[in-house]
């Protein structure tokens, strides 16, 4: 039943919470869900990974915020990313990008687009923020240089000391504002 | 010089006055007549003293043909007019003759306050008055003229004293006892006084039902007071104001048409005279309820009548500020008097309106009280100690309400009242356990603290005392109804508990015998319980693994995890000369258990013995039994058994603390561990979303389960947190300090 409401339910375009009864219905549970993960990831203590809406008033969108794992080339640095769950969550994956310029095989410097297989067609409703956060982190550290999207980057992968060049070239510290 | 027309112009005016003077009379005989006839007039008419014997002699012995003869000559003459004035003037001549009189009287009346001096000052004005009328034959409208001259004389003289002494006067005819002529109003109607003083006489009217009121009403709640008033108006009052108001009044019909206007104005301000009184009261009715359903009524009636609701509200608000929401008043003391106000009002004031604005303060006090759920919960649950419980044990017992929205397809639809602010709802008439626990926000502070009081009843439940865990579960069926079956299924689950514990127990005990009896709980359904690490030594230590390991024969899947210290041990001691018998705590069970092994132990031994307790427990457990003179204190901190009683035993200090109720955490204690969720959420806001002021950490802390603290409670949060270097707050936002 709940399946059958969800799948119904009209495409990411009317996100709006209170447009129709049934939206709201949708959303009420979408809501629920979002809510549970968000105290899932604030009792857990994954280091490295966090995220938290954007603000008091939409809970579908969110900054995330993820630390470079150790031991990479990727360790010290902090990425804001950004994610913007769809109405039919957790049924369809949310999309998410990075906010702060990240020289990676993976993820498009410009556009902040993160190629990443659980975004995609992997996705499973199994899978919540934690999982997504804790996959980008992971990702960082080993990219897919099958399929890249940064070809620059995939190209000067296996040298370290280039690749930390043009990271260092892109990256920008976040600032504390909100 | 005048010219000739002059002349003749003024010889024929002078001709004319002549000839109308003098009539056709032949010479001037006409002239001579009149001119006695105005002097016979004249000195008829001339205000005499009455003081004097000899002038009123005079007048009482003149001719009244002789005068009638001489007006009607006046009249025909037309000189009539010149008369009246000549006459009018000289009351004003003469008017110092009764300005004496008044002043006379006044000092009279002043020096001895008799009222009888103002009747003879009223009387004499009155003969004043008669004397210088003019006859009757003159007509009337020479009469109003004499009346309007001598009363606007008489007002112009009148002393401010005079006023003083009349109202006296007029609340002396209010008083049934004295006798008093009724031609008293005759004489204030001739005198022009009613009219004068209209105000004053009314006046004197207030002031009486005021007295009345007052003296009667006062602190009588029980019965409805306004009948009663209604009957003495109309037996009082009334009869008073009729000489006045409906004077001339030919039969009751037309006197009731001539009352009805001032009549009304007098119900009034009775009404508006025991309504001021009742609010003034307010408070002590609503202690007195229901003994004071009487007053109720008359207050509702009143108010329908006098528009005096805000101040009403203003009252008792104020009344409430003054002597309920103080620290010094106790929680129960103030939810039940908040429901009395609920009661009360409702009778006054259906729709609730007035309800609304009085309670608001109250709630809003009470959801700042710490006690406020325990206190409305122990009183559910019936464990209070006063015995008066809340809720009326007739009133049915029903499911809690819902705030209603409107429903505007009611044909009974009602407007909310106009005097119902904007944030005004409508509350249907509800139940007062509705009412109370719409104090919070949720039912489920509610239903937590419920589980807490019941974890701490239950386990207070020693022996096998299943009455008790049957009351406790027709606690919980009521309450059922009432939170619904959802809510209470952790209780449930408590309850299930005890009985489960009880069979569990009986199936151990018949494998094996055993002296251990524990009550075995879920721990995911109850309450946080106090942990401890007490490990209980020699004896009792074999005693719980015996009866874990027969315990996990019967149930494989599960592990007992033993709270030692929420037991209670009954202790025989073998010493050398006595035996002692008794129940004691668990840590004084655990402490002497040591002492078998060897007769002086240090504090520290002792508290590692039983694997770590606070020094203060420790100490408070061991003083028990030096109390009882079992052990004793050497030296500071080493402890001896007394093997043989020592002569010189203190007297105990205090009761055994046998029966010590078990601690549970209480909701205080659980805020703090909520707090340090909240923490989670403001470090994961703070990571994300960088530097944020502190409105704004609030509302996101929205997204927290079960956040209520205010922005001053979550303000202070943030601050203890800046004193641990966790964060760093600067121009009102706050940020992470790394």
């Amino acid at each position: 039943m709940e399946q059958l409401t969800t799948s119904l339910a009209p495409p990411r375009a009317n996100l709006k919470p209170s447009v129709t009864s049934s939206t709201q219905q949708v959303a009420g549970s979408v809501a629920k869900r979002l809510t549970n993960e968000l105290m899932t990831l604030m009792m857990s203590s994954s280091p490295g990974i966090s995220a938290f809406p954007k603000s008091d008033g939409n809970l579908f969108e969110w900054v995330g915020t993820i630390e470079g794992p150790s031991e990479t080339i990727y360790s010290g640095l902090t990425f804001r990313i950004s994610i913007s769950f769809p109405a039919n969550y957790p049924y369809v994956a949310p999309a998410i990008k990075f906010d702060t310029p990240c020289f990676h095989p993976n993820v498009d410097i410009n556009s902040g687009a993160i190629c990443l297989d659980i975004l995609q067609d992997k996705w499973s409703a199994v899978y919540s923020v934690q999982t997504i956060l804790l996959s980008l982190q992971s990702l960082l550290g080993e990219p897919n240089n099958a399929s890249p999207l940064n070809t620059d980057a995939a190209a000067v992968w296996d040298t370290p000391d280039a690749f930390r060049t043009q990271l260092m070239k892109h990256y920008q510290p976040i600032k504390d504002t909100a | 010089m005048a010219s000739a027309a002059l002349r003749s112009q003024v010889a024929a005016k002078w001709q004319e006055g002549f000839a109308r003077l003098n009539r056709t009379e032949p010479g001037i005989s006409g002239l001579i007549s009149f001119s006695q006839a105005w002097n016979i007039a004249a000195d008829y008419l001339h205000p005499r003293d009455i003081t004097d014997p000899l002038s009123a002699k005079a007048h009482g012995t003149a001719d009244m043909a002789l005068v009638k003869a001489a007006f009607d000559m006046i009249n025909r003459s037309r000189r009539l007019p010149v008369m009246l004035e000549t006459f009018l003037d000289s009351i004003c001549n003469q008017y110092y003759l009764i300005a004496r009189d008044i002043h006379r009287y006044l000092a009279q009346y002043e020096q001895s306050a008799d009222i009888g001096v103002m009747f003879r000052l009223i009387y004499r004005l009155v003969d004043w008055y008669r004397a210088w009328a003019p006859i009757e034959e003159l007509g009337p409208t020479i009469r109003a003229a004499y009346t309007l001259t001598f009363q606007t004389q008489l007002f112009s003289i009148l002393p401010p004293g005079f006023v003083r002494g009349f109202k006296a006067l007029c609340v002396s005819t209010l008083v049934p006892v004295v006798q008093i002529s009724p031609f008293i109003w005759d004489a204030f109607e001739t005198l022009g006084l009613t009219d004068r003083y209209e105000g004053l006489i009314a006046s004197v009217g207030y002031e009486r039902i005021e007295a009345y009121v007052h003296e009667t009403c006062t602190a009588k709640w029980d019965e409805p007071c306004l009948e009663r008033l209604r009957h003495w108006m109309s037996t009082q009052i009334v009869p008073w104001m009729l000489p006045m108001y409906a004077k001339g009044a030919l039969n009751t019909e037309e006197a009731r048409g001539m009352l009805q206007n001032v009549g009304s104005r007098f119900d009034f301000h009775m009404n508006k005279t025991l309504c001021d009184l009742r609010t003034s009261e307010i408070f002590d009715i609503i202690i007195d309820f229901p003994d004071s359903m009487g007053a109720l009524y008359d207050l509702k009636e009143c108010l329908q009548r006098v528009d005096q609701r805000s101040s009403l509200v203003q009252a008792l608000r104020k009344a409430n500020r003054k002597r309920l929401l103080h620290p010094g008043a106790d929680t129960k003391l103030i939810l039940s008097q908040y429901v009395a106000t609920i009661k009360c009002l409702r009778i006054i004031d259906p729709p609730g309106v007035l309800l609304f604005k009085v309670a608001d303060p109250i709630r809003r006090y009470l959801r700042e009280r710490p006690d406020t759920i325990r206190s409305i919960v122990a009183n559910l649950v019936g464990d209070d100690d006063s015995g008066d419980s809340l809720v009326d044990e007739n009133e049915p017992i029903q499911p809690l309400q819902q705030l209603e929205t409107e429903d505007y397809n009611d044909p009974n639809w009602d407007p909310e009242p106009i005097d119902a602010g904007p944030d005004f709802r409508t509350n249907k008439p509800s139940d007062v356990i509705s009412t109370l626990v719409s104090i919070y926000d949720s039912k489920d502070l509610f239903v937590k603290e419920l589980q807490v009081l019941l974890a701490q009843r239950l386990l207070a439940i020693t022996d096998d005392n299943s009455e008790k865990v049957e009351k406790e579960r027709r606690n919980i069926e009521i309450l059922k109804i009432r939170f619904g079956e959802a809510a209470l299924q952790v209780c449930e689950v408590m309850l299930k508990d005890m009985t489960d514990s009880k069979r569990i127990d009986g199936h151990v005990q018949s494998q094996k015998a055993s002296i251990v009896h524990p009550t075995i709980i879920s721990r995911h359904f109850w309450p946080s319980l106090e942990s401890s690490d007490i490990v209980m030594p020699g004896q009792f230590q074999a005693l719980q693994t015996e009866y874990a390991k027969e315990f996990s024969t019967f149930k494989p899947d599960k592990k007992l995890r033993w709270l030692p210290h929420l037991g209670t041990v009954h202790l025989e001691l073998q010493l050398e000369d006595r035996t002692i018998e008794m129940d004691v705590p668990p840590l004084e069970a655990a402490f002497i258990e040591l002492f078998s092994a060897k007769n002086v132990w240090t504090m520290d031994e002792l508290i590692s013995g039983v694997g770590g307790v606070d020094r203060v427990a420790a100490l408070k457990a061991l003083l028990t039994w030096v109390d009882l003179g079992v052990l004793k204190e050497d030296v500071e901190n080493t402890f001896r058994l007394l093997e043989v009683q020592e002569e010189a035993a203190p007297p105990p200090r205090s009761a055994p603390a046998a029966a010590e109720e078990p601690t549970v955490t209480a909701a205080q204690q659980q805020q703090a561990d909520q707090m340090r969720l909240y923490w989670k959420f403001i470090e994961g806001m703070l990571t994300n979303l960088g530097a944020l002021p502190l409105d704004r950490i609030q509302t996101m802390l929205r997204f927290a389960p079960g956040y209520d603290q205010t922005v001053e409670q979550l303000a202070g949060f943030m601050e203890a947190a800046r004193r641990e270097g966790l964060v760093v707050g600067r121009d009102g936002t706050w940020k992470l300090n790394r």
